[in-house]
């Protein structure tokens, strides 16, 4: 089969300089982390990376099973695109796995190097920051890999060790921040997103000539729509969509100043934020009293 | 003295490496929690199904398919002789020879031939292009090359340097029923068993343990039934802290100004 990409030849160290922005200490201390990186980073990593291999077969299991077949090598996005070989998937969890062999397993521990392991030094912290930031989460690797080894899994429990040191980024650590302040990632206040509604209502009638509600935080209703934000804001059609479909099948339904995003950016920074965004939406659909949740992003 | 140490201790200590460490490997998965549902789609929604799955990955890797089909001959060559040949040499351990193995062994010897074919091939493909080079580690050559002596010593010892196996046979059933004597072998044998002995003492180690590994996978082994609840065994509870400008007690549907509605 003919790729629509040629698969690169490596260049190394291409994408290095591609850092993220770090995260500001006023975001990060409205999601219970770190402002800023401790002093004690390391120590707190390894102490968290021993919880999450606890805690986590697949990272235990993914880390110990992969036999660098390469077969996942040029199916990642990011290395198609970079080139850079720490973008391939076995790559980019060797960044932990090599972390993982010296602290945790009998190996590293005593032939040190000779076994591919790795100090956690300032320089890896870097290239974590660096290339688990470069990961999307959309789990391609996965697909080809004959264990199923799942790149996102290692990409979201680095992510999961770095934030505990305070090591994160800006763009996610400031949209889970804004869920919690305005109920969306958007930052889209309560009233503002009431107007929005009013203003596709008027929008609506003025096309079609027909009266459909865009109800909000509606007690009682059958159904709690959890639309992504941007869809009250931009992509205002498809919030009209929603719209029409309720209007035409003839089911009663609410949006909610609490939840209204569908997407969960909890799930690039760590469990904790990842629950607690989740945990917005069965609140507000208990105090609806709405029989169903519809959720898309 | 020496003899003493290869025929009878070594043999031993190697063996009880490999069970130890490869229970030890696999309770170890076994009690690491999976706190999220994450199989890969398309998943199987039913216990038989993801059996079948399993039995598929573990015999004609229908995910290296998709990916490499060079590599997904090399690896299924490999492991489809490694089997053959693991079979043929049951008839060292058994006595008498049960019909089963019996029945394998023409097929086990062209396996046992051919066996180095597949492993050249995968060492080559490590080496020669540019990012199988570049992941490859110490490890994935020495697991190569240690498979290369043992399956090479055994491909000549079985065509030029033949040792005496009834010889052979009666000292590898002396181990096992903890009646040990030293045998009369040649050099050639002595290396093949050494090769043996090394991959059983690393097995649980490296990454040869995705043998067994692979059955745990959550990915692989989990069930795509969504309907049902999948309770997270280390689950907390969440809390807000003062900084959150929205945090639960500030939300009150039933309150809302001109909206309809108090059933809360």
């Amino acid at each position: 089969m003919k790729l629509p990409v040629d698969i690169p030849s490596l260049k190394i160290d291409s994408s290095k300089h591609q850092l993220c922005h770090p995260a500001k200490a006023k975001d990060m201390v409205k999601i219970d982390l770190p402002p800023e990186r401790l002093p004690d980073w390391k120590e707190v990593m390894l102490r968290k990376m021993a919880e999450v291999l606890d805690r986590y077969r697949s990272v235990r299991l993914f880390l110990d099973l992969c036999v660098k077949c390469g077969a996942c090598a040029d199916k990642c996005q990011f290395f198609l695109g970079t080139g850079d070989p720490k973008n391939m998937p076995v790559a980019r969890a060797d960044l932990m796995r090599k972390v993982y062999k010296r602290y945790f397993t009998l190996g590293g521990k005593v032939w040190g190097r000779a076994n591919e392991s790795e100090e956690l030094t300032e320089a890896v912290l870097r290239e974590w920051y660096t290339y688990f930031y470069q990961c999307s989460e959309c789990r391609r690797c996965s697909v080809f890999c004959p264990y199923g080894i799942d790149t996102a899994e290692i990409t979201m429990a680095a992510r999961e060790i770095m934030a505990a040191a305070g090591v994160a980024t800006k763009y996610v650590t400031e949209v889970v921040a804004k869920v919690y302040d305005a109920g969306n990632n958007l930052g889209i206040w309560a009233p503002a997103w009431k107007d929005n509604c009013a203003f596709l209502e008027e929008d609506l009638k003025e096309i079609s000539g027909v009266e459909v509600k865009f109800p909000v935080d509606e007690v009682g209703a059958e159904v709690l729509l959890v639309p992504p934000s941007a869809d009250n804001f931009v992509n205002t059609n498809t919030m009209i969509g929603y719209a029409k479909m309720f209007h035409a099948a003839g089911i009663s339904w609410t949006t909610s100043t609490y939840c209204n995003e569908g997407g969960n950016f909890g799930l690039f920074l760590n469990y904790a934020n990842l629950k607690k965004i989740n945990n917005r939406i069965l609140e507000a659909a208990r105090r609806l009293g709405v029989k169903k949740i519809y959720w898309g992003e | 003295m020496a003899a003493q140490i290869f025929f009878i201790y070594l043999p031993y200590i190697s063996a009880g490496i490999f069970v130890l460490g490869v229970l030890y490997r696999v309770w170890r998965w076994m009690h690491t929690p999976v706190p999220l549902r994450i199989p890969i789609m398309p998943a199987p929604r039913t216990r038989g199904g993801v059996i079948l799955r399993m039995v598929g990955d573990a015999l004609w890797f229908p995910s290296l398919f998709k990916g490499d089909k060079a590599l997904w001959l090399g690896s299924l060559f490999f492991h489809g002789f490694l089997w053959l040949v693991i079979l043929r040499h049951f008839r060292f351990f058994l006595y008498p020879v049960p019909e089963w193995v019996a029945g394998v062994q023409t097929l086990g010897l062209y396996a046992g031939y051919l066996i180095p074919l597949p492993l050249l091939f995968l060492l080559a493909r490590r080496l020669v292009t540019e990012r199988n080079l570049y992941l490859s580690i110490l490890s994935d050559f020495f697991a190569l090359i240690l498979l290369l002596t043992v399956s090479i010593s055994g491909v000549l010892l079985q065509v030029f340097f033949r040792t005496y196996v009834v010889e052979v046979k009666a000292w590898i059933l002396g181990l096992i029923f903890f009646r040990p004597m030293i045998p009369e072998i040649n050099w050639l044998f002595g290396l093949h068993f050494l090769g043996i002995m090394v991959l059983m003492s690393y097995f649980p180690f490296g990454k040869l343990m995705h043998a067994g590994g692979l059955f745990f996978s959550p990915t692989r082994n989990q069930r795509a039934d969504w309907e049902k609840r999948y309770v997270n065994p280390w689950d907390f509870p969440v809390s807000y802290n003062s900084m959150n400008l929205f945090p639960p007690e500030k939300y009150r549907p039933a309150a809302e100004e001109g909206r309809e509605g108090g059933k809360e």
